[in-house]
């Protein structure tokens, strides 16, 4: 049997997520005895093969159409989908904007700022527009696992791969089921 | 109340006719998940966690609110309660924000550790992103409507335990608000700060503003003792984490208040501001020069040796260190009283504890504020007023209690009140040093049916009046020795004598008079018993160490007494 197809990207998201998972310290080295991560942020390649993949991670949430755009491609690509993260579960942290209009927000962020000096909000065809407010992968694409936590510790995620791994759907219950960390 | 048999789970349960399908499990070793629920409070029903499948009725019941009743069938945990729990936790997240990666509640929160028991990994309703208040008008803690899960504990323990009415719901359904009286911010409201909302509250939507994120329930050491602000003599739970004071919180179950607690005893000594004496302290060239205790207990040994010499105490301390001062003035041939004032004595009617206030059907205050010192006597009263007890106040200014008193009435018509009183089956007078004695002789037909409730205006009445203390004013003498612990003084107090020594725990007018100060404890640092207004004599547990040089004042007046035998 080859090895299993992973793909993750991370979205609207501190990149907390991604570092937890390499938290995982040493077992990093039996986890790709099993499997090839073909795409990552980071990696060199970005996006999903077209081929598609056994497994898609993403973490963070829907707060722009470029993220929204990579959700769709990597539900598209990958066989099943896992929501990794709070922010990517439910938005997380940055649905705090979700009070404010996106204008205000833009304004708050660029120019109004205590230590802006003439301030401007970018404008480039290449940045992506905010979406109205910030929402979870689930609300754009199905999700098949969600796994919360902010971030999830390295167990929850091990323990997540490893049911995948051996043709389980993992169940999140007990210490692995946690929305914040260390006790929360 | 009468035994009655169910059927749990399959399990033969036995419970007593009167308890709810709740109380019954919980009896049984069976656990039903609850939000709303508080065992200290009336059952609401509101949070639909607690459903139990009943056989023979059509729907899910909420166990909280169910009567049992014999010949029941119950099952508590199957797939469809499971499910609808969920259901349930998932409409509650979805609602407002209930994030806990920023919540100071996280790891201690009931909704979270229900969500984490019932596997809720994510939920599926859209959430509508509406901006709550945060209303930070209290001093002492914060409430967070964004937090809030409606379950209206904080309602009923506003309603029930503190009967202050402040809380209530306003607007229906999605739209509805916890509002403090007519929709107020909480600080401009009639709420008094007891903080018993707090304690219930089972989320973050009530934040202390000094425990917050100052560590989790893992983390903190639990203390019980007992409060030192009044006579009354609450039990408290002290949090502390290292060496840090977090937070008090009330004791269910526990004499005299059952968990309420006030102001005076929850919050304000958190925030004390008055400056520590921390080292013993004697007079060098007019100013007060930090010394050793041997220094300075030399000093205090030599102006006491064949000196004239009046002790006073406040009544702030341990009952040892009361008998230690007592037995010291004796020992000096000295005299010694007590700084506060005490209630008059009727000379007619029967002691009554605290508790008594409550099953009374008429209550008469005369002389005494009990909404303002001794509070919990003052919720007490409110709270049997509720009930139906009348409240008349005698008084010849401005009462508190007057608001919720069927008659106010000045001393010289308190005969009215004794006409009033005349039929009552328990008549309990609250009365302190206020009482005029023409109220004495107005309530005097009354006799024995009156319980009297004497609030003494010092924290330790009891403990001084147990060794033979008895109100003096400072008067001439060589020496005085005063005992003041925490104690704030009045500006007017003059010590007329020519040697000061005073046992304080904080810097005052009086320590600035003083010729040496010795440091005390505070009453988290102490260890001994006071007794209450109730005569119960209750411990107090040391919750962190004192200063290194800070020494109990019934240590140091034996080894005063030593040096002086």
């Amino acid at each position: 049997m080859g090895k299993i197809k992973v793909a993750t990207q991370w979205l609207e998201a501190c990149a907390g997520c991604h570092m937890s998972f390499l938290d995982i310290d040493e077992r990093i080295v039996e986890f790709f005895k099993h499997v090839e991560l073909t795409s990552s942020p980071i990696t060199d390649l970005k996006h999903p093969p077209e081929e598609g993949v056994d497994v898609g991670i993403l973490t963070g949430g829907i707060g722009n159409e470029d993220e929204l755009h990579e959700a769709q491609e990597m539900r598209e690509r990958a066989k099943l989908l896992i929501a990794m993260g709070d922010c990517a579960v439910f938005g997380g942290i940055c649905t705090m904007r979700n009070f404010f209009p996106t204008a205000e927000v833009l304004r708050r962020g660029y120019i109004e700022t205590e230590s802006t000096v003439d301030g401007q909000i970018p404008q480039h065809e290449d940045l992506a527009p905010l979406t109205d407010k910030v929402s979870g992968v689930g609300d754009v694409v199905p999700v098949d696992i969600y796994l919360p936590g902010c971030p999830p510790t390295a167990d929850a995620i091990w323990y997540v791969l490893t049911e995948l791994l051996e043709g389980r759907m993992p169940k999140l219950e007990g210490k692995v089921l946690k929305y914040g960390m260390d006790g929360g | 109340m009468s035994e009655i048999h169910l059927k749990i789970n399959g399990q033969e349960v036995t419970a007593q006719s009167g308890q709810t399908v709740l109380e019954a499990a919980k009896g049984a070793g069976v656990e039903i998940p609850v939000l709303c629920h508080h065992p200290a409070l009336s059952n609401w029903g509101a949070c639909r966690m607690c459903v139990v499948e009943v056989e023979g009725m059509r729907t899910l019941q909420t166990a909280c609110t169910l009567p049992a009743a014999d010949g029941m069938v119950i099952k508590t945990h199957t797939e469809q309660t499971f499910n609808i729990r969920k259901f349930v936790l998932e409409l509650l997240f979805s609602e407002r924000n209930h994030y806990c990666m920023y919540c100071q509640m996280s790891g201690d929160c009931e909704l979270q550790a229900q969500a984490y028991n019932h596997g809720l990994d994510h939920w599926t309703y859209p959430r509508p992103y509406e901006k709550q208040e945060v209303d930070a008008t209290r001093k002492y803690f914060i409430m967070d409507h964004n937090r809030c899960i409606l379950c209206t504990r904080c309602v009923r323990a506003c309603t029930e335990i503190a009967a202050n009415h402040t809380l209530g719901l306003r607007n229906r359904g999605a739209e509805t608000m916890i509002s403090a009286d007519l929709n107020v911010p909480f600080g401009e409201s009639s709420c008094v700060e007891c903080g018993t909302c707090l304690q219930v509250c089972p989320t973050g939507a009530l934040i202390d503003a000094r425990s917050a994120y100052g560590g989790r329930e893992k983390d903190v050491t639990h203390t019980q003792t007992t409060c030192m602000q009044c006579s009354v003599g609450c039990d408290l739970d002290v949090v502390t984490r290292y060496k840090r004071l977090l937070r008090v919180d009330g004791v269910w179950d526990s004499e005299p208040s059952g968990g309420l607690l006030c102001v005076d005893g929850r919050f304000a000594p958190l925030y004390e501001t008055r400056k520590r004496v921390v080292k013993p302290l004697v007079r060098k060239d007019g100013k007060l020069t930090e010394a050793s205790w041997e220094e300075a207990l030399g000093l205090v040994a030599n102006a006491l040796k064949g000196s004239t010499c009046q002790g006073l105490a406040a009544c702030a301390t341990t009952n040892e260190a009361l008998a230690a001062f007592a037995g010291l003035m004796t020992q000096l041939g000295g005299q010694a009283g007590r700084l506060e004032p005490v209630a008059p004595t009727l000379g007619y009617g029967v002691p009554a504890k605290v508790a008594d206030v409550l099953d009374a059907d008429f209550i008469i205050v005369a002389g005494a504020q009990p909404l303002d010192y001794q509070r919990v006597v003052g919720y007490f009263i409110h709270r049997a007023a509720d009930q139906g007890a009348t409240v008349a106040v005698i008084s010849d200014s401005e009462n508190a209690l007057s608001k919720r008193a069927a008659l106010t009435v000045a001393s010289a018509q308190a005969g009215i009140v004794a006409k009033a009183a005349a039929d009552a089956r328990k008549i309990v007078l609250v009365y302190s040093v206020g009482l005029k004695p023409e109220v004495i002789a107005a309530l005097k037909p009354l006799g024995d049916k009156v319980s009297f409730l004497a609030l003494d205006p010092a924290r330790n009445g009891k403990g001084a009046e147990a060794v033979g203390l008895k109100p003096q004013s400072p008067v001439k003498t060589d020496v005085a020795y005063i005992l003041l612990g925490e104690q704030p003084v009045a500006d007017a107090l003059h010590v007329p004598a020519g040697f000061k020594v005073v046992q304080a725990a904080y810097h005052s007018t009086l320590t600035e008079q003083a010729d040496v100060v010795l440091p005390t404890p505070l009453w988290y640092e102490r260890t001994g018993h006071v007794t209450t207004l109730d005569g119960v004599i209750k411990p107090l547990q040391a919750v962190l160490p004192a200063p290194a040089d800070v020494r109990d004042e019934s240590v140091v007046l034996e080894q005063l007494a030593a040096l002086l035998r």
